[in-house]
């Protein structure tokens, strides 16, 4: 395995279109294959699929962190909430006010156009909404470095809300919204999409957006004290 | 899955595309209707001809349209053909609609200046998911019959344009 895959050394969605491995997800050899924008081989370039499911990576660790404040609150132990607050701030602004932008504009659509997966859409869509809403609560609760009882009540009912939302939210666009969207469009228009998404990003965040939010998380989960990996593995 | 019906699919898609993402090249074949209802808890306010609520966005500080590319995948502008823009109904105000030139180059409709805009997340006509929502670097208000973004109180005044 490359030592890019390295969690600490992520991988640009620039290096991967320039000179990646197209390996992101730790596939095998016959799986990037199969993961390949058209051509004989395995493609260099993110799917368009490959990308959501990336930043839905960053939101999954930004749910790790949620998690440990959760089970920090539950022991009675003081709410770091700076840390909640960097961490919601990037949902706010990179999958909130991006990732869910792409889905809305580019994948959502076409799939309701095709009458597929049209009730999914629109929890997909509702469920949108609600996070956003949840997210400007978090925020506000956490401009104060040290919570009331209350406040503390609050934030707690918000995070466990939003965690019980979104993993079920991203498994189900990962594991049916994506993959019906790449049996609708064909390999040209899947590389189209893909380079539209990489267009968008660098405009909206410039050329290395992802590697910039992956080093914002890790800090957050250093401060936290869950940044290393293994502490997360069973004694069995 | 059909690649037949996949192929019909993105046809329309692409009109999706364009509608939302704006390419620019495609133009409505009618101007949009722009027409007032009354929401519980807000008034009457402008809505699409569909009865999709209306948004403006202060960031456009009524100068322009400054959501485009994936901002404009959540609010969709309200797009007319170049040189139009939207045929009043109900309690909307003819004299206040114009028309601005997006930077992605499709024409979107304005009133009062303001750009306007539909949310995704409101899924049914009436729905109001998106009032005072702070998202895409500025908040976002509904557009009352004379011109002016509804604040609720509380929500962040609009500065002076």
């Amino acid at each position: 395995m490359s030592r890019r895959l390295s969690p600490e050394l992520p991988l640009t969605r620039r290096g991967l279109l320039v000179g990646g491995a197209g390996l992101l997800v730790g596939a095998a050899a016959a799986e990037g294959a199969n993961l390949a924008i058209g051509g004989p081989g395995p493609s260099k370039q993110l799917t368009p699929g490959e990308d959501l499911m990336r930043e839905h990576g960053v939101l999954k660790r930004i749910l790790l962190t949620y998690r440990n404040v959760l089970d920090r609150q539950s022991a009675n132990q003081p709410v770091p909430t700076a840390a909640v607050h960097d961490g919601a701030t990037i949902i706010h602004h990179y999958i909130e006010g991006f990732h869910e932008g792409l889905e809305e504009a580019y994948v959502f659509p076409p799939l309701r156009t095709a009458g597929q997966l049209v009730e999914t859409v629109d929890t997909l869509l509702v469920q949108h909404a609600r996070g956003r809403r949840l997210t400007s609560r978090v925020l506000d609760i956490t401009t104060a470095a040290t919570l009331t009882t209350a406040a503390g009540t609050q934030l707690g009912s918000d995070l466990a809300a939003f965690l019980r939302m979104y993993e079920p939210h991203e498994a189900r666009e990962d594991t049916v919204v994506f993959p019906a969207l790449r049996q609708l469009l064909s390999p040209s228009e899947l590389r189209s999409l893909a380079d539209t998404f990489v267009a968008e990003e660098d405009k909206q965040f410039g050329p290395d957006a992802f590697t910039d939010m992956v080093d914002r998380v890790a800090g957050i989960e250093k401060t936290l004290g869950i940044s290393d990996l293994s502490q997360f593995t069973p004694t069995v | 899955m059909s690649r037949v019906i996949g192929r019909r699919a993105l046809l329309l898609f692409a009109a999706s595309l364009i509608a939302l993402a704006g390419c620019g090249s495609s133009k409505p074949a009618a101007p949009p209707t722009v027409k007032t209802a009354t929401i519980g808890g807000l008034g009457t306010v402008l809505v699409n001809g569909q009865g999709y609520t209306l948004y403006m966005f202060v960031p456009d500080a009524r100068r322009g349209v400054t959501c485009t590319g994936a901002c404009a995948g959540t609010w969709p502008p309200l797009k007319t053909a170049a040189g139009k823009t939207a045929q009043a109904a109900g309690g909307a105000d003819a004299a206040l609609f114009g028309a601005d030139q997006s930077p992605d180059g499709s024409t979107v409709v304005t009133y009062n200046k303001w750009p306007l805009y539909t949310y995704a997340a409101d899924i049914n006509p009436g729905d109001v998911v998106g009032q005072a929502l702070d998202l895409n670097g500025g908040y976002w208000y509904v557009m009352q019959p004379d011109g002016t973004p509804l604040v609720p109180h509380g929500s962040p005044p609009i500065p002076a344009s």
